[in-house]
């Protein structure tokens, strides 16, 4: 079987990961990276509903309400998919699926996430905290994140700084400088020799998410050279530890044999009677037409334009032209930390993840859409993006090597 | 005309788009080995709200141009052009006579060809190479081309015509090192299209511009480019033209448009029918038209799609393709570039960094095969070869010997 997945986010790479690992013939068309290196390196799930912390994710995911993306999904591909992921990517994920954990962030909150890094996983439950800040390193704001942490009643914390170069001549390293240099044999030896002399005992010690951009266990060393449990927390991009998931699920694609076309957008799609023949490849030079079975659409939300709204209101769905579900009413309300109706905006799909049109009818059968682009979720207000990424992947997979189409 | 566009129009199309992501940072092979270039958004989209036509910024000139930022970015800014741009804006009033010498890459192979054995002892002098570097400003050990005695003009014109074949005429456009030093690589590009059943025209043709280009000289690359349009449009009308120069391709199909604004019916029409090589051979293929009877190659060969064949947005047709032989294994490098683009590891000052940028690269090559390795570009090829030690030869090479037009051990010496 032949199929084109558009969009290289956590959806699409899961997709083409797993079409591939079934057997299908996959071709990935991506107009540039996807969302993973913005990311926190960590698989939300659902950590907020209705206000209050989730601790129980799937609980909240079975009991979804109709619209949600997860109704459609069900826990059973959502729970398979953290299932996937953590088997396929046992150096970068790990942690209990039907339990959150509350993990420090780089302004000192604790935020909830389902599956984390092994080397974030003692930040969870940790009483009293070092945070570690580096001079050189600007993301991270040692006494800012100790302060706030102290603040939640939770935490114990305190700051210190350390002067250690990611290399020479460079008085502002980025977080992925430091985490190549954390690459390399010596470097665990040197932060070590730096953090040693501050710790009082029973102290966990907090970093910046640097301990190594492909080597895991760097942190798993410092803290064996330390005695003390480390943990690392993530940082605004360059994040080192989301590139470290785009890294490894890219590496899974092409060795499951995913053919990857990266640099070009999608631009349409040609059918013939209800089924899509064909979508358009914008590369240089002249327009492609990649010709397939079967075409899954993982192109994102509105922070990756595959959603777009004009000055008159209207949204659009700016790959292909699909119908799109949007709610009525005012799309944006005047409370920024509200829920905006606008987020929730974005295809409908069916059981199988196959797009729908106003009426409810199928709009193509052999079309998926999965990830960002789907309607009815709050993700950035409940914490559910990573999840419906995750779990929609899944069921479009199932649903398409089991022959639903 | 180009440079006024460098300096105000296109440049600003695509900035607004940043969303200041950090993905195309996370990407430069050049920012990770070196601090002297902050990174392309730092430097591009960044900048470039300060300029106002001038630059605020000189380790711009860091930019090897290999538009990796470009290919990375979700959000279709183009950083890479932008900042090519820039820094010609920046050169125009004060550029290097080394840098005007070595993008005549035309010029170079029609002067060494004759005297090419002499050309290639003369480079292979290390007091001379030592006077070149302090004279000129070209690194003492930068990969040079090797002249080849025959031009691969010269070697077509003595060829007998052939006969029209059953699939139809196309057009080959050679480029400037396809035509002097990578001759092998042009003569088994023609011979395998005509194995194929095609009827290959090769018209008289000049250089596409791209060295003047990444150079910074726009009015001369724009002059380069419009010319080979006309060459190429010679050969007849609507005619799929075929490459097996992969970065000259790509001047064709969006470079000499993006960076330099040259929007001309001509280059426009040339730029829609041109194809690399191996992209042809992978459109036969979905079309169900290529012959696919390969024998066995039982080899493992490593092959790094350069810069500017990733950037045309195609995926790596190379793989596709090579990925039909029964038993050859090609092990994509997973390297982000090799460090040469083009002129730039050529360079005095950027030596070091284009060898650090290389590396991983190098040592990847070597571990998978230190007898062969595969790459599309020829300055891509030099670097690889001569700084990992691996000859290295564009990928038709292996089509041509799974069509049975030459041997395995031509490529791969006995015993190795």
């Amino acid at each position: 079987m032949k199929t084109v997945v558009i969009g290289a986010g956590l959806a699409g790479l899961v997709a083409a990961t797993r079409l591939a690992q079934e057997g299908a013939d996959v071709v990935l068309a991506t107009k540039g990276l996807g969302g993973l290196p913005t990311s926190q390196g960590t698989i939300d799930v659902w950590g907020y509903r209705d206000g209050k912390r989730v601790e129980a994710p799937l609980d909240a995911v079975a009991a979804a309400p109709a619209g949600h993306p997860y109704a459609a999904i069900g826990v059973g591909a959502v729970k398979d998919g953290l299932a996937w992921l953590a088997e396929h990517l046992p150096d970068w994920l790990t942690g209990d699926a039907a339990a959150n954990v509350w993990l420090p962030t780089a302004v000192g909150a604790l935020r909830p996430t389902c599956l984390c890094q092994p080397g974030m996983l003692a930040g969870a439950g940790a009483t009293r905290v070092v945070i570690v800040g580096l001079a050189r390193l600007k993301d991270f704001q040692a006494a800012l994140i100790a302060g706030n942490l102290t603040r939640t009643g939770r935490v114990e914390a305190r700051a210190i700084t350390i002067d250690i170069p990611a290399r020479s001549g460079e008085a502002d390293s980025s977080a992925l400088t430091y985490a190549r240099a954390a690459d390399e044999p010596g470097f665990a030896a040197h932060l070590a020799a730096a953090i040693a002399p501050s710790l009082g005992s029973g102290e966990a010690v907090g970093l910046p998410a640097i301990l190594g951009l492909h080597t895991p266990g760097v942190g798993r060393d410092l803290a064996d050279r330390l005695g003390h449990p480390v943990f690392e927390i993530p940082l605004p991009p360059p994040s080192v530890a989301g590139l470290r998931l785009n890294d490894a699920l890219t590496t899974l694609a092409k060795a499951a044999g995913v053919r990857v076309i990266l640099g070009s957008p999608v631009t349409g799609l040609k059918a013939e009677g209800d089924r899509v023949r064909s979508v358009t490849l914008a590369s240089a030079g002249h327009d492609r037409d990649l010709v397939a079975d079967v075409f899954v659409l993982a192109t994102g939300g509105f922070e990756t334009g595959a959603l777009a709204l004009d000055s008159y209101g209207t949204v659009t769905e700016t790959a292909l032209g699909l119908p799109v579900r949007v709610p009525d009413g005012d799309l944006i309300g005047a409370d920024y930390w509200e829920a905006q109706p606008l987020f929730a905006a974005g295809c409908a799909v069916d059981v199988s993840m196959r797009v729908l049109d106003a009426g409810g009818a199928v709009v193509h059968p052999n079309l998926y859409a999965i990830g960002g682009v789907l309607a009815g979720a709050q993700r950035w207000k409940e914490k559910s993006g990573d999840g419906i990424a995750v779990g929609s992947a899944m069921k479009a997979v199932a649903a398409i090597m089991g022959g639903e189409r | 005309m180009s440079l006024d566009f460098a300096g105000h129009e296109f440049a600003r199309a695509s900035l607004d788009h940043c969303v200041k992501c950090t993905i195309c940072e996370t990407q430069c092979p050049v920012a990770a080995v070196t601090p002297a270039y902050p990174g392309p958004k730092y430097i591009g989209p960044q900048a470039e709200r300060f300029r106002h036509g001038l630059s605020v910024d000189h380790s711009l000139d860091y930019c090897s141009s290999c538009g990796i930022c470009t290919l990375s970015c979700p959000q279709g800014v183009k950083i890479a052009e932008l900042n090519s741009q820039a820094r010609a804006v920046m050169k125009a009033d004060h550029m290097p006579l080394r840098d005007q010498l070595i993008s005549r890459t035309t010029v170079m192979g029609m002067f060494m060809t004759p005297v090419a054995p002499l050309a290639n002892m003369a480079l292979g002098i290390s007091p001379l190479r030592v006077i070149v570097e302090k004279t000129v400003g070209v690194h003492r050990h930068a990969p040079m081309p090797h002249a080849c005695s025959q031009s691969f003009m010269s070697w077509w014109k003595k060829r007998p015509e052939k006969p029209e074949g059953p699939r139809g005429v196309v057009v080959f456009f050679h480029g400037c090192a396809g035509g002097y030093f990578e001759v092998e690589t042009s003569k088994k590009t023609i011979e395998v299209l005509e194995h194929l059943g095609f009827k290959v025209l090769v018209p008289k043709q000049g250089c596409c511009g791209l060295a003047e280009q990444s150079n910074g000289l726009f009015d001369r690359a724009s002059a380069s480019v419009l010319k080979l349009c006309d060459d190429l449009r010679a050969a007849g009308k609507d005619l799929t033209i075929i490459s097996s120069s992969g970065s000259c391709t790509g001047m064709l199909k969006h470079e000499a448009h993006e960076i330099m604004g040259v929007s001309d019916e001509r280059l426009r029409d040339v730029g829609t029918r041109v194809r690399d090589v191996m992209e042809f051979l992978w459109e036969l293929h979905e079309a169900g038209e290529l012959p696919e009877d390969f024998p066995r190659i039982d080899l493992t060969v490593p092959y790094h799609a350069p810069c500017q064949l990733k950037s045309q947005g195609m995926g790596m047709p190379a793989l596709d393709v090579l990925g039909l032989i029964p038993g050859l294994t090609v092990v994509e490098s997973g390297r982000a570039c090799c460090g040469i683009a083009g002129t730039y590891g050529l360079k005095r000052e950027k030596y070091a960094v284009a060898q650090a940028v290389g590396k991983p690269l190098f040592d990847m090559v070597r571990a998978t095969n230190p007898h062969l390795a595969l790459c599309d570009t020829e300055t891509c090829r030099w670097q690889i070869s001569q700084s990992s030690g691996v000859p290295t030869v564009h990928p038709i090479s292996l089509v041509h010997v799974a069509y049975g037009l030459s041997e395995l051990r031509q490529l791969i010496p006995a015993g190795a």
